[in-house]
């Protein structure tokens, strides 16, 4: 069963069941027979990603562990762990998400236990460069899959899903990798008043609280949130008896850009072509950094980006999507129309509280045969945090992250709904959308507030919409493929007639 | 006030007096908001907003929330509220908002005809994050700009460079209001506004307080209907007419020892906004039972006054040190505060679906009050203006077991 | 049976299995509907035996189409497609002057725009609250103690229905049982519990935009008071097929005909 495939790498699990299939990223697959365990073939590896479809199975025993061998040896970043049960009328069930959540929530243990402090965050604007320069590992927290109960005795059902499942998750022994906590204020009423309830809770942990401006007056809102800046700095520095130096802050500073870069090569390569990297995997490399900002991530998305800039080199059309990539920056898209012939319908999805990976399973789960369709996003963990402007360090640096962050593409918790509408439309016709899928987290105040209003700019621009309203728990996760695959279908009855 | 020498048993409420002078109020609210928006002066306000410094230049300030106030005493929260989530607008969604945004959209169909039109919004975060998104929504169906004075939450004292920053906040509020309106801003004229509006906070205070006697002169549903003029016409002078008046019956109860409700026998606190669509009807049940509540934590919300040399450094500590801005322990140290104060057994949380910063974390500031004074609590939930939210023989469990303890 | 081009639509729900077969000239050659319990594919599959006695074709070698909740199940299936598209081709096929769906199923509703072509133009779904699906009315019709038939005409007897305020299943039911204890008339509870339905699906009937006339499909669409409180709620005439419950099963076969 060893594939010949240069890149392919043999992975002996033990201890599964039968009639295993495997599909990977690239679409290889192979079924295994058992003897002593099962053999598989992966092809091509860039990261730890892989997917296991077992169909026709009530439920399977756990994976302790892979071993490698064959035609290239490869490290398995984390194993494999396979848990709970799968219903079985469930063909098209797979487990990406949950599985990426073990393997990550691995790492970050490892990299904890190494003495590594994990500050764990929430927000996508957070200044990342200030706990890396501190010697601080900034982590966006994930939602966990089935953390459904934990936070009744503290948090009332309206409070915004994304902290309940949070807070659940601590309650229930989880988050143990957290070295400290990171809630933004002034961004939303959940977010605020769950930092209170946390400390009350969990009197040992350490949490901290960045208070964002949610007006836009210009200089006097960079002056106040560099002075909150400054003011975390000197907590984190105090508690965890840090210090921050130049030469830290430029690193980390050079990393942070690093991976914007290649972020922002990335969305404006798909532009021009959404096949080029599938949107599932140009997710989870922007999420892999994201959640352990490194040098390897780095590498990862890099590398991505690179290949990607390449084919398009080869076919003349590199400049047209350098050039876009500044106009996405700017905000100010003047450029002719991309894509607009294209054969399959070009999506967009907007929102805010989303996981990009999440959404991308639900594209995937229901569009199997029919090609990449997700052409762009403007989602807060997407396209608003690769799109940040850099830091450059010249002058206080505290205030030029400030400068860095109220640069960023605005979100519903802040003034300028006009020009996020705007925006949108114009990107809209640049990108030559036919449909736009608008996200909302569920009692999450700032994402509902503004689906609405998103739908009907959208209409007015003739692009047709649908909503996705999500849960972290993807409670509803069947209904929502339906409505995905619903809406790509009247999309499709559009173009054929 | 006076004997009830029909025969009849005295109800087991008493009705105010002064609530007839407030009928007058508002009806002047009403008429002086739909003038200012045919002149072109009508700004809707949010109920903690500076709105000293509008008044003092010549614009008139209109109340979405007391509107809100208005649907959900009206009965038709989930009607009015209907229009904005036909709209797309989610149920899970603050429900002044929602009956705002819907009474916008259609006005023909909602009380009163819907709120003036607007030629400003202006919105302050004092209260809540959510005032953004939903001046937002109706900036995006009237055409309104929105001015937002931005007052980040914070714990303790007000950092100075917190400080600055609001103070700078007015300085744009000042230019904003001068190129939209065409209109400037006179020292002298805000010094008259800002006293105005002390005199009248001053009596509402005073007649607060006063319901640390015993029998308490007001209870709940008194004060909640009698607040609206302090917050929505602060700056009047008809304002403070209606605070003396109601001053004055109030210390003649006092003098009088005539409480709001007939048979005084427990005292507790409330805690959130109330539910306006059956206001009257729950909390003269409740003094059927001889449950009276001499203090709540909405009505103390509005007791700072503008004061000293300089009346923006003023309004920027006043309007972004309101007890709602600064965390849980703020609101924990309010209830606790008036527990003692106004010697209460027990005290009542309702958990306002549609208002997370008011609601949320009640579970656990629950616990805390009653540690700090020793006295029970219950929470019960419900909604402020959409009724469908509200489960009457859920919430009268509930009660009963708070009173079963406390009798 | 050679030579000619048949189409098998199998809408798997929640609750019902339907299954149709049509001829390319769109006859109906059989249709049927069995209950899901717990396998789709169990059911799908007594469905396909029925219509192959109904229709003496051999069911194995007819170009089938999935649709419904259970559509994955149906591994035999050249496609599945969604009981959107399949029910707004299903009711043109039907009527074609038809613009504006409602299909009530047991665990979800939808308002669908129907385009000229018989394609959905927009659409939108329930959240993911049973109130105002086949469910609620179940429910109901428990709490009442009424079969789920009679529901209906139990319902028309009332001229005064009293108001349910409860949006969600849950907190109506407890309030129905209050309104019983209190004394309340069950014919004019039964009336509300319809009324409240025919609001709900009213209002999500608005967010797409509603043409009349206004075609109801699903099992809810056989209950006369559900009918009479949704023209109300609607103010439109209603047009209801003969049998509305194999709307998305002929619409999926219909997608089987095409190449």
């Amino acid at each position: 069963m060893f594939s010949e495939h240069p890149s392919a790498i043999c992975v002996y699990a033990i201890d599964t069941h039968p009639s295993c299939l495997l599909t990977t990223p690239f679409g290889r697959r192979g079924r295994l027979p058992r003897k002593n365990g099962l053999i598989v073939t992966v092809a091509h590896i860039d990261n730890s990603f892989y997917e296991i479809r077992i169909p026709t199975l009530r439920r399977y025993s756990a994976c302790e562990g892979f071993k490698t061998q064959g035609i290239r040896h490869r490290v398995l970043d984390g194993g494999c762990r396979l848990a709970g049960a799968l219903s079985p009328d469930r063909i098209d069930s797979h487990l990406s998400y949950g599985e990426v959540f073990d393997v990550f929530e691995q790492k970050l243990v490892e990299l904890s236990a190494n003495g590594r402090t994990v500050l764990g965050y929430i927000y996508p604007h957070t200044p990342l460069e200030l706990p890396l320069g501190l010697g601080m590992t900034p982590s966006l927290l994930w939602a966990r899959p089935n953390a459904q109960s934990g936070f009744e005795a503290s948090l009332q059902t309206f409070s915004c899903s994304l902290t309940r499942n949070l807070f659940s998750q601590r309650s229930n022994g989880g988050l143990t990798f957290l070295g400290g906590l990171l809630f933004p204020s002034n961004t939303c009423d959940s977010l605020h008043n769950v930092s209170d309830v946390w400390r009350r809770r969990f009197p040992e942990d350490r949490v901290f609280r960045l208070t964002y401006p949610a007006g836009r007056l210009g200089d006097d809102s960079v002056q106040f949130l560099a002075e909150e800046l400054r003011i975390l700095s000197e907590c984190l520095k105090n508690v965890y008896g840090r210090v921050l130096s130049n030469e830290a802050l430029l690193r980390a500073v050079s990393l942070v850009n690093d991976f914007r870069n290649a972020a922002q090569t990335l969305y404006s390569c798909r532009v021009m072509d959404p096949s080029l990297v599938s949107y599932s995997e140009a997710a989870r490399l922007l999420r892999h950094f994201l959640t352990i900002p490194s040098a390897g991530a780095v590498d990862q998305i890099s590398r991505s980006a690179t290949t990607a800039a390449q084919i398009l080199e080869k076919r003349g059309q590199l400049n047209e999507a350098k050039s876009l990539q500044k106009e996405l920056l700017s905000g100010e898209l003047t450029g002719a129309e991309i894509g607009a012939k294209s054969s399959r319908p070009r999506i967009m999805i907007a929102g805010g509280m989303v996981e990009p990976v999440v959404v991308a399973s639900l594209f995937e789960s229901c569009n199997r045969k029919e090609g990449e369709v997700v052409a762009f996003d403007l989602l807060s963990y997407g396209f608003k945090t690769a799109f940040t402007p850099p830091v450059n360090l010249e002058g206080d640096p505290f205030v030029t992250i400030s400068k860095s962050i109220l640069g960023a593409p605005s979100e519903p918790t802040q003034e300028g709904l006009p020009e996020r509408l705007k925006f949108l439309k114009r990107v809209l016709r640049r990108l030559s959308i036919n449909g736009l899928v608008v996200c909302d987290q569920s009692f999450c105040d700032p994402d509902q507030f503004e689906a609405p209003s998103l739908v009907k700019a959208a209409s007015e621009a003739g692009v047709p919409t649908v909503r996705l309203p999500m849960d972290p728990e993807l409670s509803d996760r069947g209904r929502l493929e339906g409505r995905i695959q619903s809406f790509l279908e009247t999309l499709r009855g559009r173009t054929r007639r | 006030m006076t004997d009830n020498s029909s025969g009849k048993e005295e109800k087991a409420y008493r009705p105010l007096n002064t609530q007839d002078l407030l009928q007058g109020v508002l009806f002047r609210y009403v008429l002086e908001g739909n003038a200012a928006s045919e002149e072109g002066r009508l700004a809707w306000v949010t109920s903690g907003f500076p709105v000293e410094i509008p008044v003092a230049m010549g614009i008139t300030p209109t109340y979405p929330e007391q509107y809100g106030t208005v649907v959900g005493a009206q009965k038709v929260g989930p009607t009015v509220c209907g229009f904005a989530e036909e709209l797309g607008y989610s149920q899970e969604l603050c429900s002044y908002a929602r009956s705002s945004i819907g009474s916008t959209r259609k006005p023909d169909e909602s009380p009163l005809d819907g709120l003036p039109k607007p030629q400003a919004l202006l919105a302050c975060n004092n209260i809540c994050g959510t005032v953004l998104r939903w001046y937002d929504a109706i900036s995006q169906m009237t055409g309104a700009p929105v001015f937002l004075l931005d007052t980040p939450p914070f714990e303790g004292d007000q950092q100075s460079h917190h400080l600055a920053y609001v103070r700078r906040g007015l300085d744009h509020l000042v230019e904003f209001l001068s190129s939209r309106f065409g209109v400037s801003l006179e020292e002298e004229r805000l010094k008259e506004v800002a006293a105005n509006s002390s005199k009248a906070i001053s009596l509402w205070s005073k007649s607060l307080e006063a319901c640390k006697s015993k029998p308490s002169p007001l209870n709940c549903a008194d004060r909640f209907t009698t607040m609206a003029p302090v917050v929505t016409m602060r700056g009047a002078e008809h304002t403070i007419e209606f605070y003396q008046a109601l001053y004055q019956e109030v210390c003649e109860r006092v003098s009088e020892g005539i409480g709001a409700i007939r048979d005084e026998r427990i005292r507790l606190l409330w805690d959130n906004i109330p539910p306006w669509f059956t206001i009257f009807r729950f909390f003269n049940g409740l003094a059927k039972r001889g449950v009276v509540f001499p203090a709540d934590t909405y009505t103390h919300a509005w007791t700072g006054t503008l004061e000293g040399k300089d009346l923006f450094d003023s309004a920027a500590a006043i309007y972004s040190n309101v007890y709602l801005n600064k965390g849980l322990q703020a609101k924990v140290d309010k209830m606790v505060q008036l527990i003692n104060d106004y010697d209460l057994d027990g005290f009542i949380m309702f958990s306002v679906r549609s208002c997370k910063r008011y609601s949320l974390g009640q579970l656990v500031s629950k616990e805390l009050v009653t540690e700090a004074t020793g006295v029970p609590g219950v929470i019960i939930e419900g909604d402020m203006v959409d009724s469908r939210l509200f489960n009457e023989a859920q919430v009268q469990t509930r009660i009963d077991a708070l009173l079963e303890m406390l009798e | 049976m050679s030579g000619r081009n048949l189409g098998i639509g199998l809408d798997v729900g929640s609750t019902t299995t339907k299954a149709v077969m049509i001829d390319s000239d769109g006859k109906v050659l059989g249709s049927c509907i069995v209950p899901t319990g717990a396998s789709g594919v169990g059911a799908a599959r007594k469905c396909l035996r029925e219509l192959s006695r109904e229709s003496g074709a051999d069911t194995n070698s007819v170009s089938t189409v999935s649709t419904g909740y259970g559509r994955s199940l149906i591994d035999f299936a050249k496609r599945s497609v969604t009981e959107i598209t399949c029910h707004s081709i299903g009711v043109h096929h039907l009527n074609s002057s038809i613009r504006f769906l409602i299909d009530v199923g047991g665990q979800d509703s939808k308002a669908i725009r129907v385009g000229e072509s018989g394609r959905p133009a927009d659409f939108e779904l329930n959240d993911k609250c049973s109130a105002g699906t086949g469910r609620f009315l179940e429910v109901m019709a428990r709490v009442l103690e009424v079969s789920i038939d009679q529901l209906g005409p139990f319902a028309l007897q009332s001229k005064s229905p009293c108001m349910i305020s409860s949006t969600c299943t849950v907190f109506a039911e407890s309030e129905v049982v209050g309104r019983l204890g209190a004394g309340e008339n069950s014919r004019d509870i039964a009336a509300g519990v319809h009324a409240a339905m025919a609001s709900k699906i009213g209002t999500l009937s608005k967010r797409v935009g509603v043409v009349a006339p206004v075609c109801v499909t699903g099992g809810v669409a056989l209950n006369p008071a559900f009918r009479y409180y949704l023209s109300k709620q609607l103010d439109v005439e209603l047009w209801i097929p003969t049998n509305p419950q194999i709307t998305g099963a002929i619409g999926a076969a219909l997608l089987a005909l095409e190449p």
